[in-house]
């Protein structure tokens, strides 16, 4: 495409600095071939296909059809699964030697399985069923025989005491079926009914009462618990049950007593009256039920079976029934031709992968024996390209770091090259301690060296975050033991691992040496900060004044870069008017002021000036032409500082004015060409897009200025609040030594004064927990959040635009990762 | 070991690791010129750290003062 321009020629273009160059392309595929040419395209995943028929609903759509297939398919599947998961199954992936089937001997086959599944669960369910009728029952038999054979015996046992004493006495336990006259005289009996069943134990107070209610005292309820649990054969669940046996007179009674029974779920089993009847019913039922069991568990082997061979293709299936739905959903975007013979194709595709997808066109339609080839074509267009970035395993998660921002615009500088580097320096910047890091990257090591493994598992949520960060970790990890190394903490604790401090007593005696202090006796210390500083009462100051000038300096060095990137940006894009209107006074005004400031701390430390640099650059406002006295630096510096301060002034107008008016003239030129001739501005037109997404045919001018405005404000001020912001750097480096310091010096060496080992241990164990738990995993996350802040805002903010939006393929690697 | 000579074997580092990432994995000019970018990043990075604090060190204005207990 005509806008393939390199970032200047003399180097090739860098990866991940900028997006891939991508085009438009328009397929014609013939409907014969389509779905191959789909399944073809989305195995190799390089095109974002549009959707060319949005005004249409889901269903009005080709291919409704087929999806409608997919859907059905997959809701059988969902039920293999289910039934799987309830056998205990586990859908094993084993080498798939089976031949691939086709999307409909699919569909039947799932059917047929289906239907069959169904079935078995029925009978298996109706079998289940009568299998616990019997077994409730055998259990009724056996209790309510129980009553009887009780009620029996001690009326008989009561009917030869009533014999041998001949007494009216009645005990209140005479049950009421072996009342004297009954047993003595059978023909006189009362016909008694009863009713025997099981009732659930919960509802088996509230049955009585119902029953001696409704039949106004007139029955005589037995119940005993059950110990075991009963499978009731209604809901199949376990419950506890009584079985209960009703005795009652008369049918108004009984017809009453079976309401009640239906209404309280109590299953009701006839028992036989007479004794020998009942041991015979139970011998009789308990054959039914081993005769039943067997049926069953042929039932279920036979279903295990089913499910297990299910089981061994489920995995494949699933992706099949993924993919096909995914081609017709693909397909269902493509628009019909007029001719109703071939499919229309729009997407977006890297340039990179034309040859891919062309040869992925051939060989679908030599597969599907197609007479007519697709067409392939690149189409020109005005549209804001999506923006893709190849990366890797490595790259990725920094690029992340960047896209949680925003995605950047296509093709403009990429964040993400730089943030590798400087964001975990940053990060190191305020974790400095080569101890911690050493710990990290122990941590870290552990789950790059166990990558395979944790890729494939399931994680927690805070586990797959750091596990997904492995390698911004290890980054990290590494340049903090490299800042730690500067500092010279190890777990607080200094070193002198490059050399002897350089500072030493002013005489052997060592008597000022904690008031007037050391003198430097040597060479400056050559690695890092001296040793010496350790522990005495000047540390923190002057660690306090190094890490702050520190902070400046780097943060002065990122601003630059990142206006320089800017600068990079504008030369791509061949925008003349952000270089001279925008790059060069924002660079003028920046280091005018700040980089001025930066040389100053520079040149204090080379000279060791005692220059108060607040009342220099104050000052330097204030009253520029006063003189500088014993604040002077260098000479020439009020001169110097005239001319930055004048130049500076000059950046603000310089930022603010011309813009919007060269803007305005460009546009001017552009509409008179359009008039002349239609083909060339639309052409100029198509540069002008790209030039500046934000700059449509209609021309605001109060529009662009106050952009313009607020982009100047912006930068004005954020010049020095950005500048201030970046002393974050000094604040958490400081708060970290001074908790580590703190850990080790009340925690550690006051256990260790005690001379006690269980005091030394318990000691061991707190500075331990308190190192991982606040060092490393607390102080860890906010300085990530801080130099995450320090990137997305201070860096990004001076030529990020970050509007773009994102190439999503359509692929298959991609939808067979996707969870269900 | 002055500041230069220090500066020096950064550079010398930087040069090396660049060479080596050459060597190493040598995977196309793009590439290639992402890894170098990386790597002087990084260096530049390292050494700006270095070299403030041994600037800062180098004409001490305060000096270590030690504590009463020692």
């Amino acid at each position: 495409m005509a806008e393939q321009t390199g970032g200047g020629g003399c180097c090739p273009p860098m990866d991940l600095f900028r997006s891939e160059s991508m085009q438009l392309v328009q397929i014609i595929i013939p409907n014969e071939s389509a779905h191959r040419t789909i399944d073809y395209l989305g195995e190799i995943g390089l095109i974002q296909f549009k959707d060319l028929n949005a005004e249409k609903s889901p269903f009005q759509r080709t291919y409704a059809t087929q999806i409608k297939r997919c859907g059905e398919m997959a809701r059988k599947l969902r039920l293999f699964k289910e039934q799987m998961s309830k056998a205990g199954l586990l859908s094993s992936s084993m080498s798939s030697t089976q031949v691939d089937l086709s999307f409909d001997d699919l569909e039947v086959k799932l059917g047929d399985l289906e239907s069959e599944l169904i079935e078995m669960n029925a009978n298996g369910d109706k079998l289940q069923r009568s299998y616990n009728e019997l077994m409730e029952y055998r259990l009724v038999l056996q209790k309510s025989g129980e009553f009887f054979h009780k009620a029996q015996s001690s009326a008989e046992a009561q009917h030869r005491e009533q014999a041998s004493h001949q007494t009216g006495e009645q005990s209140l336990e005479t049950p009421l079926l072996s009342d004297q006259d009954a047993v003595t005289d059978p023909s006189k009996q009362v016909k008694l009914g009863f009713i025997t069943g099981l009732v659930p134990r919960e509802k088996s107070m509230a049955f009585e009462r119902i029953l001696f209610r409704a039949t106004r005292g007139n029955v005589f309820l037995r119940q005993t618990v059950v110990e075991e649990l009963v499978i009731d054969p209604v809901s199949g669940d376990k419950a506890e049950k009584n079985v209960f046996a009703v005795f009652f007179s008369g049918e108004r009674a009984k017809s009453k007593i079976l309401k009640i029974c239906e209404a309280f779920g109590a299953n009701r089993y006839s028992v036989p009256e007479d004794l020998g009847k009942q041991a015979q019913a139970i011998t009789e039922v308990s054959g039914r039920i081993s005769e039943l069991k067997m049926t069953i568990d042929a039932g279920l082997l036979h279903r295990g079976n089913l499910l297990q061979s299910i089981g061994e293709q489920y995995d494949r299936w699933n992706i099949l029934v993924r993919k096909e739905k995914s081609i017709y959903h693909t397909l269902n975007m493509l628009s019909i031709d007029v001719t109703k013979k071939c499919l229309v194709a729009e997407g977006w595709s890297p340039v990179f992968a034309t040859k891919q997808i062309q040869d992925a066109l051939q060989r679908a339609t030599h597969d599907s024996n197609s007479e007519v080839g697709a067409i392939f074509r690149v189409l020109r267009t005005r549209e804001m390209p999506p923006t893709y970035f190849r990366t890797n395993k490595f790259t990725n998660s920094f690029q992340e770091i960047v896209d949680a921002y925003g995605v950047a615009k296509y093709q403009e500088a990429n964040p993400g090259v730089y943030t590798i580097v400087t964001f975990p320096f940053l990060f190191a910047v305020m974790f400095g301690d080569w101890g911690h890091g050493i710990c990290l990257l122990l941590a870290t090591m552990y789950f790059i060296l166990k990558e395979k493994k944790l890729s494939s598992q399931k994680l927690g949520d805070i586990m797959e975050m750091t596990f997904g960060g492995r390698y911004v970790i290890f980054m990290m990890s590494l340049f903090s033991i490299y800042t730690g190394l500067i500092y010279n903490e190890f777990f607080s604790v200094p070193f002198e691992l490059f050399g002897q401090s350089a500072y030493g007593c002013r005489d052997p005696s060592c008597r000022d040496s904690t008031s007037a202090g050391l003198i430097k006796v040597r060479d400056t210390y050559p690695f890092g900060v001296d040793p010496a500083w350790h522990g005495t009462r000047s540390e923190l100051p002057y660690l306090n004044s190094l890490k702050m000038k520190m902070s400046i300096l780097l943060g002065v060095a990122q601003m630059n870069l990142g206006i320089i990137l800017s600068f990079f940006n504008a030369l791509f894009f061949r925008n003349g008017v952000n270089i001279w209107c925008q790059f060069v006074p924002q660079m003028i005004f920046l280091n005018a002021l700040f980089g001025y400031l930066s040389v100053l701390i520079i040149v204090k430390w080379c000279t060791g000036s005692k220059a108060d640099l607040y009342h220099v650059m104050i000052y330097m406002f204030l009253s520029p032409t006063d003189e500088l006295g014993e604040n002077q630096l260098f000479a020439g510096q009020k001169i110097t500082q005239l001319v930055l301060l004048l130049s500076a002034l000059v950046a603000v107008p310089w930022m603010l004015f011309p813009k919007p008016f060269l803007l305005k003239a460009q546009h001017e030129r552009h509409q008179g060409q359009s008039y002349t001739a239609l083909q060339e501005a639309e052409e100029s037109l198509m540069v002008e897009n790209n030039d500046d997404s934000g700059h449509h045919e209609e021309f605001e001018f109060s529009e662009i200025f106050v952009h313009q405005l607020i982009h100047t404000i912006e930068f004005v001020l954020g010049a020095v609040s950005n500048t201030a912001s970046y002393l974050r750097l000094w604040a958490l480096s400081l708060a970290h030594s001074e908790l580590s310091s703190v850990f080790y010096e009340k925690v550690l060496i006051l256990a260790w004064g005690f001379n006690n080992v269980i005091i030394l241990i318990v000691g061991i164990i707190v500075f331990i927990f308190a190192t991982v738990g606040v060092l490393l995993v607390m102080e860890t996350l906010s300085a990530f959040l801080h130099a995450l802040r320090l990137h997305w805002v201070e860096f990004q903010n001076k030529f990020y635009e970050g509007d773009g939006y994102k190439f999503s393929p359509f692929s298959f690697t991609l939808i067979d990762g996707e969870d269900e | 070991m002055g500041f230069l000579v220090t500066t020096l074997i950064f550079v010398a580092i930087g040069v090396i690791a660049s060479l080596c990432a050459r060597i190493c994995c040598n995977r196309g000019p793009s590439t290639n010129l992402l890894h170098l970018t990386l790597i002087i990043t990084a260096t530049v990075c390292c050494w700006m750290m270095w070299a403030i604090v041994y600037l800062a060190q180098l004409k001490p204005l305060i000096v270590p003062v030690l504590s009463e207990g020692e």
